[in-house]
């Protein structure tokens, strides 16, 4: 029995101690993925402490099918997006402000998200990226951090996504593409505004 | 020249994230963790945390609607009725033969 089946087992008897050791082993893996996710440190936070509440409560239905961390990783992703989704739910009864100025220019939106693990020489180009993948579509956004950010295989999204690795491929692809357009504007609208 | 620039860019910002390291969340998230695993185990939190649902909210401000217009309803049909049982007491009424005050009482010619 390795020492992960044997902390499981013991997690599955509400062992204090188990779960300690599971908190701290996995803590940095759903903390950096929830924060590429959210982009923001508290949502990621609150999410990482939902997601481990969330392990303590309902690891007796993990039969081991699937590595410990793939299970870890789905219920990180699948609660960011639920948080991404509260948190929209709680937007539309809030003022939205416009995309557009008064006299219909796009209002270049500056980044606000610094990613502490990025370099300095990377910092700003990083900031304008982390914006553009907050536009993507759920899917693509989630296959392009788990690649990027945590630096998964295709066949590890695949597992996590529970979709084969031609469809990661094609996920990520259109990520790509969709980014490029996004930065493309982005960076044409910054360049009319200088 | 201007293409040129901001392919630059976009080419930089794709490959901004080439070498990214894990970011950590802050000390002592398991304590954190407990503390909130207790806050919830607590019985008004999770019943405040039923009753903020919006589904739960919703469903008590129908409630309520339902049961403030059943009550009206209810007591418009009842005091119908009661008119309608009553036809001596009306008569009585609009024909002053029922003295209700001390001052006409005292004043009842013999």
């Amino acid at each position: 029995m390795t020492e992960e089946t044997e902390l499981i087992e013991l997690l599955k008897k509400k062992d204090r101690a188990a779960f300690k050791d599971i908190v701290e082993t996995w803590q940095n893996m759903v903390y950096n993925t929830a924060l590429g996710i959210l982009q923001n440190a508290e949502d990621a936070e609150d999410v990482t402490q939902e997601t481990f509440v969330q392990v303590f409560e309902s690891v007796s239905s993990f039969k081991g099918e699937s590595k410990f961390s793939t299970w870890l990783y789905r219920i990180t992703v699948s609660k960011a997006r639920d948080h991404i989704r509260k948190k929209k739910r709680k937007k539309r009864f809030a003022f939205i402000q416009s995309l557009y100025g008064r006299n219909d220019e796009p209002v270049i939106d500056p980044p606000d998200f610094f990613h502490p693990g990025v370099g300095m020489e990377n910092k700003e180009n990083a900031a304008v990226l982390f914006k553009a993948v907050e536009q993507l579509p759920g899917n693509q956004k989630t296959a392009f951090v788990l690649n990027k950010v945590e630096g998964l295989s295709y066949i590890e999204i695949g597992n996590i996504m529970q979709i084969t690795d031609s469809a990661v491929d094609a996920l990520l692809q259109r990520a790509k593409a969709n980014l490029k357009k996004i930065l493309k504007e982005y960076y044409s609208a910054f360049n009319k505004n200088e | 020249m201007k293409d040129e620039f901001i392919n630059k860019k976009i080419d930089a910002a794709m490959h901004s994230l080439d070498g990214i390291e894990k970011a950590s969340p802050r000390p002592f998230l398991f304590t954190r963790l407990e503390a909130r695993m207790q806050t919830e185990k607590n019985v008004w939190y999770k019943l405040s945390s039923f009753v903020a649902k919006p589904i739960v909210a919703f469903a008590c401000i129908c409630l309520v609607l339902i049961i403030n217009a059943s009550v009206i309803l209810l007591s418009d049909t009842k005091s119908n009725a009661l008119t309608q049982t009553s036809p001596e007491l009306a008569t009585a009424d609009e024909y002053s033969q029922i003295s209700s005050t001390i001052y006409e009482f005292e004043n009842v010619k013999p």
